[in-house]
């Protein structure tokens, strides 16, 4: 199987496009292969003309001294190009892995946040974690056993061909047959194997269901009972594994009875003929040497194959998102390359929306669909409408995430495509409805937006923002880690950190999208009153569903089917009451 | 004696646990996963068998040809023409029973790995593990189970074959010529213990490093991947980009240093082979010349050597693995160094008859560092009777569902049902009492039916379909045309947030527990689902204690009671049926939210602590 695969290409063209360093990986891999190989006949070779001369003629230990030198000789020969290959496809495959990587993350970064978001983050992440480590494997593990079986066996058979034609002939005939059982044995085997590795993942998967609903097991008296399908579903697996391997191995069984009937009638022909004096000792014993050397490298790559199934994929899968992030359609939401203008001065230009429509590529409807709309400077305009209506896309636009289908956006009479985009949202204080915290403090979180702010910003922008008590809660103030590995914050704080965020950056314009989705009244009443006087002078435009922390509204419009149905003066929805008795 | 485990115990930190020694983690977790002995005895007998087996093939095939050179007559060589066959066929079939017994161990050792991981996970869950990235352990607990199905396979049994082999090697090699047989003794120790040696080291120099590295690349991709939105538009993207390709260049530069480590191992093996080979010709030629060897034994030596340290060589796969497993293992047994949060009274209380549920001055925290979750909390729930229980984020609302839930004990105070403190009961009698919806709300990867029957097996189709028309799921489930049976997806994905809730509450609700607490049910969705889902438990529960926990203020109009929580300890409690008659907006009793009204009941807006 290996060998065959050796004919059809061991590596996906496409990865030998991208990695130039593969092809040159090949032909070192084929040289030190080549090199251990003539080293082995050697060793042979000499040990044979050794045990030839001491046996037959009855040589002393001093006068094959040279022999056996070269013999010492061929073993060092050998072992430094051992040495060379194995360095070799770890240091390609270290290689190889980081540019993989490297092109897949800047790939990932510059289509830009619309593509991360609304295509495959899990997907991506996993393929640039899980996938590229599978690719290690294939790379230093399988690449090198296979160039090996390709190679070695054939290099043998020639020596042997020219030494001794009977013995090749067994030779060449169980190993010429070793490919027609693994196809025949392995394709059922493979399928097998396919089948299993899924119910293998199944059965992680049923763990891991098992283990995070346990507390709702536990509160309904079910652990046991938890525990016993537990238990069921691991003894099925198996059951139903064992059943596959008594097949599946049968391959293994086929390769081994041949690899050592081979050797064994290699043996026995040979000593028949010594018999008759119709071959030397010293060359029946090179090739009695070399015999389980040419079954070697095929065994030791039917033990690589699974992975060499396992990175093949990873590689497909890499190399897919790779080439199919290419924006071939013209509805794709724009990659991230900038216009160069600069933009104009926010505080003195008003953003236009004229007839712009936006969907996603491969869907029918559009999210926005001929939307009108002015944002004068100073304005405060608050975007209400269902889930899904078009508010957090209409922001996006703003933002220079995803670009219109159709229509256009400008800002002080200048298209948003031709701007600087980095310039743009230099201008431009965003808080998105699920902030991401980055690993870090609670400081490093809160000047992410603008690293070089005091002390006194710092401060300021924690008030302000209403996280005062949660900084002083916390045991090392805002020193404390938070966001991944470090104290978990509910919805509403994180949101708190990024209006913190935004508030550092001091940028004339401001995007709210669902401010309080996560907070309680009281704390979105003190959040408001704290608020009005820092978003009095700015361009503020807020997505929500209801009175949020916006105090002074001048605009509200509503978003219905992708539309702007309604531009009226403001009226939100109040909250219901209630009084405390002390 | 449940609080001991929180006074006395450690800190439920993963940080405070001691490091253990790599052979007893393996010990530890060996034992845990333990196959029947015949089992492995038989695995290692086969495996070892087939090693020699490939050996002798070697030495008689060897032996043959140098016999046969010497020209004599045919019937002398029969026996070892015989040998070669039998060993030519024998090896096949030996290796495919080892191969099929080791497995079959393999796997049986994974199940009870996964058994004994879920022995450990379940009495502390989820209180017990709340403090430790849950998700994230439970993760990686379970790619460490599946990690070490490969411990036998390809950690262990590789260095007992390669040990028995090289013995019987040596043995037989001893047997013929001593000092040979002591040449080859010293050729494959002395190539093991290097390569396990370097293996080792090169694992605790590098590995750990590298490990390291791995991590803070794969967590820098995923931030870098998750965050890009947020950093694009802060303009920090660049900066974020060079930190994960300087991370990724690191660990590159660190894999390009060990890549000479790899080579190195495979060359000692190929050194020390040709070392032994020489040492043994050296040694050999002179005995054949004193006739203290016969000569057809001269080929059988080196070839004894090739085969036993064919054998051999993979020891230092088998190591650098084994340092992996070490690594899982050890993951995994922090798990079990986790103290446990509750633990079950030697003698339980009979269950209680009354089922009026009451917290006296209740101290909980979930660490000696930690501060006080609850802090002398006292509220009573009498039997029918609906409370409701508010308070911000944080205030200590979810620690009473993990006190009536038993997932936590209490650190002073006593919590009770009926009049018999909780500590009296069994953990089953108290949840068999104490109905639960969670805030989020687990659901199986099965069918609508299954998700609502776990709360009792015993129940009927009609029954349940009865839970589910009372939580208001009639409708939805007869749209569908699997109906009950329709499976919900992996975590309830094809779901939408009311239908999971009303799910959970129907699950509840066939429980038929006397006391149903429910802990923000309506998290998650927007206010008129929500107000729907409030009105629709209302209804379903009647006769039924309720402890409804929320902090959205506009749904507890129709309770009996109001209780207002923070920090800890109840501030007050509000009469739901009245209303702020300045500006009809909010709760709170000082009027931060911002109404412009004065404060109803404390002049000090900020001491609300102090309120008790």
């Amino acid at each position: 199987m290996s060998a065959d695969g050796g004919r059809r290409g061991l590596i996906d063209p496409r990865l030998a496009r991208r990695v130039a360093l593969t092809r040159r990986y090949l032909a070192v891999a084929v040289a030190v292969g080549s090199g251990a190989t003539v080293c082995l006949v050697a060793q042979a070779i000499l040990l044979g003309f050794v045990i030839e001369h001491v046996l037959l003629d009855h040589a002393s230990l001093t006068s094959v001294v040279p022999q056996i030198i070269g013999l010492g000789g061929a073993f060092v020969l050998r072992a430094a190009c051992s040495w060379a290959g194995e360095w070799a496809a770890h240091h390609t495959s270290a290689q190889v892995t980081s540019t993989l990587r490297r092109q897949l993350i800047a790939r990932a970064v510059a289509l830009g946040p619309s593509w991360l978001a609304t295509e495959r983050t899990g997907e991506l992440t996993s393929a640039a974690t899980q996938g590229v480590e599978a690719l290690d494997t294939f790379f230093a593990r399988y690449l090198p056993t296979a160039v090996l079986a390709g190679l070695t066996p054939v290099l043998l058979l020639v020596f042997i061909l020219r030494t001794d034609w009977p013995s090749f002939i067994i030779l060449a005939a169980t190993v010429s047959v070793i490919p027609l059982f693994m196809v025949l044995l392995g394709l059922e085997a493979k399928q097998n194997a396919t089948h299993q590795w899924a119910r293998l993942s199944e059965l992680s998967a049923t763990f891991y269901d098992v283990i995070q609903g346990l507390p709702t097991l536990r509160a309904f008296g079910r652990a046991r009972a938890g525990r016993r399908t537990l238990e069921r579903a691991n003894e099925e697996f198996r059951a139903t594994t064992m059943s596959t391997l008594r097949v599946a191995f049968l391959s293994s069984l086929a390769l081994e009875v041949l690899a050592s009937v081979g050797t064994a009638l290699v043996a026995l022909f040979l000593g028949l003929r010594l018999l008759d004096g119709t071959v030397h000792l010293g060359m029946a014993l090179a090739v009695l040497i070399l015999a389980p050397e040419v079954y070697l490298p095929l065994r030791r790559a039917g033990a690589e194959f699974h992975a060499s199934a396992a990175g093949q994929a990873a590689a497909g899968r890499i190399l897919d998102i790779l080439d199919d992030g290419e924006p071939a359609a013209a509805d794709r939401p724009a990659p991230d390359t900038d216009g160069t203008r600069r933009p104009p001065e926010v505080a003195a230009s008003p953003i236009w929306f004229r007839r712009v429509e936006f969907r996603y590529p491969g869907r029918s409807v559009p999210v926005l669909d001929g939307v009108d709309l002015t944002i004068d400077p100073g304005e405060h305009l608050a975007i209400t409408g269902e889930s899904g209506s078009g508010k957090s896309t209409l922001l996006w636009l703003m933002l220079g995430f995803v670009r219109p289908s159709h229509g256009t956006l400008t800002v002080g009479g200048v298209d948003l495509r031709d701007l600087s985009l980095r310039d743009w949202r230099q201008q431009v204080a965003w808080v998105p409805q699920l902030p991401y915290l980055v690993r870090g403090t609670m400081a490093d979180n809160l000047l992410l937006g603008h690293p070089g702010a005091g002390d006194r910003a710092l401060t300021r922008s924690i008030e302000l923002s209403g996280l005062a008590g949660l900084v002083e809660r916390l045991p090392r103030g805002v020193d404390t880690l938070v966001g991944e590995g470090g104290v978990t914050l509910s919805a509403g704080e994180r949101q708190r950190i990024a209006l913190g965020r935004a508030i550092l950056r001091d940028a004339p314009l401001v995007f709210l999208d669902e401010p309080t989705a996560h907070l309680d009244a009281d704390r979105e009443a003190s959040l408001r009153d704290a608020l009005t006087p820092w978003l009095e002078d700015r361009t503020v435009v807020v997505a929500a569903h209801r009175r949020g922390l916006v105090g002074r509204v001048d605009h509200t419009v509503t978003l219905v089917g992708g539309q702007l149905v309604d531009v009226a003066p403001t009226g939100w929805p109040e909250t219901r009451s209630l009084v405390v008795r002390p | 004696m449940a609080r001991d485990t929180i006074t006395g115990g450690p800190a439920v930190s993963l940080d405070t646990v001691t490091p253990r020694s790599a052979g007893s983690t393996l010990r530890t977790v060996v034992r845990v996963g333990a196959p029947p002995r015949s089992r492995v005895l038989l695995g290692t007998v086969l495996g070892s068998a087939t090693a020699v087996c490939t050996v002798a093939l070697l030495a008689c095939s060897g032996a043959l040809i140098d016999k046969a050179a010497l020209r004599p007559p045919l019937y002398t060589l029969t026996v070892l023409m015989a040998a070669v066959q039998l060993l030519a066929l024998g090896r096949g079939p030996l290796r495919y029973g080892e191969r099929l017994v080791s497995h079959d161990a393999a796997l049986g050792a994974l199940g009870r790995v996964r058994m004994w991981l879920y022995d450990q996970v379940e009495p502390r869950s989820p209180a017990g593990l709340a403090n430790c990235r849950t998700g994230d352990l439970l993760a990686r607990a379970t790619s460490d189970v599946d990690l070490l199905q490969d411990l036998y396979l390809r950690g262990i049994s590789p260095v007992i074959v390669a040990g028995v082999t090289s013995l019987v090697a040596v043995v037989a090699v001893v047997v013929v010529l001593p000092v040979a047989g002591l040449v080859l003794a010293a050729g494959l120790t002395g190539a093991g213990a290097l390569m396990s040696v370097v293996a080792w080291t090169r694992q605790h120099r590098l590995g750990a490093t590298e490990e390291a590295l791995r991590g803070e690349l794969a967590a820098d991709v995923v931030e870098l991947l998750r965050a890009a939105p947020d950093l694009v538009a802060l303009g920090r993207d660049g900066d974020y980009l060079e930190q994960t390709l300087a991370s990724d260049a690191a660990l590159t530069r660190l894999a390009c240093r060990r890549s000479w480590t790899e080579g190195a191992m495979s060359a000692i093996s190929v050194v020390f082979t040709g070392a032994t080979v020489v040492a043994l010709l050296a040694v050999a030629i002179p005995a054949v010349g004193i006739h203290r060897l016969p000569g057809y034994m001269l080929a059988v030596l080196p070839l004894v050597a090739l085969g036993a340290f064919e054998v051999v060589a993979p020891l230092a796969d088998a190591v650098s693995r084994l340092t992996h497993h070490v690594e899982a293992a050890r993951r995994l047994l922090e798990i079990a160094d986790i103290p446990l949060p509750v633990t079950d009274p030697a003698d339980p209380a009979p269950t209680p008859v009354d089922t009026d549920v009451s917290l006296q001055n209740a101290d909980l925290r979930y660490g000696p560092d930690h501060p006080r979750a609850l802090d002398g909390l006292t509220l009573s729930l009498p039997a029918g009777r609906r409370v409701a229980l508010v308070g911000p984020s944080g205030a200590g609302k979810s620690s009473v569902v993990n006190v009536l839930l038993r997932f936590w004990a209490l650190e002073d105070g006593e919590a009770a049902i009926g009049g018999t403190s909780l500590d009296q009961l069994s953990q089953e009698t108290t949840r068999g009492l104490i109905g639960w919806v969670a805030q989020d709300t687990h659901l199986f990867n099965t069918t609508i039916g299954a998700n609502i029957a776990l709360a009792r097996p015993s129940a009927d189709e009609a029954e349940i379909a009865g839970a589910a028309r009372a939580a208001q799921l009639g409708p939805w489930i007869d749209s569908l045309p699997r109906g009950l049976d329709t499976p919900v997806g992996e975590q309830g994905a094809q779901l939408s947030g009311g239908q999971r809730q009303r799910l959970a509450l129907a699950r509840a609700l066939l429980a038929r527990a006397p006391v149903l607490v429910l802990d923000e049910p309506t998290s998650g969705l927007d206010r008129p689902t929500a107000q729907r889902l409030v009105h629709d438990v209302l209804t379903a529960t009647t006769g039924i204690s309720l402890l409804y926990i929320t902090h959205r203020t506009g749904e507890v109009a129709n309770f009996d009671k109001v209780i207002v929580v923070d920090n800890g300890k109840v501030i007050g409690d509000i009469d739901p049926k009245a209303s702020c008659p300045v500006c009809r907006c909010g709760i709170w009793p000082d009027h931060t939210h911002g109404c412009g009204a004065p404060s109803m009941s404390s002049p000090d807006p900020s001491g609300r602590a102090s309120r008790a």
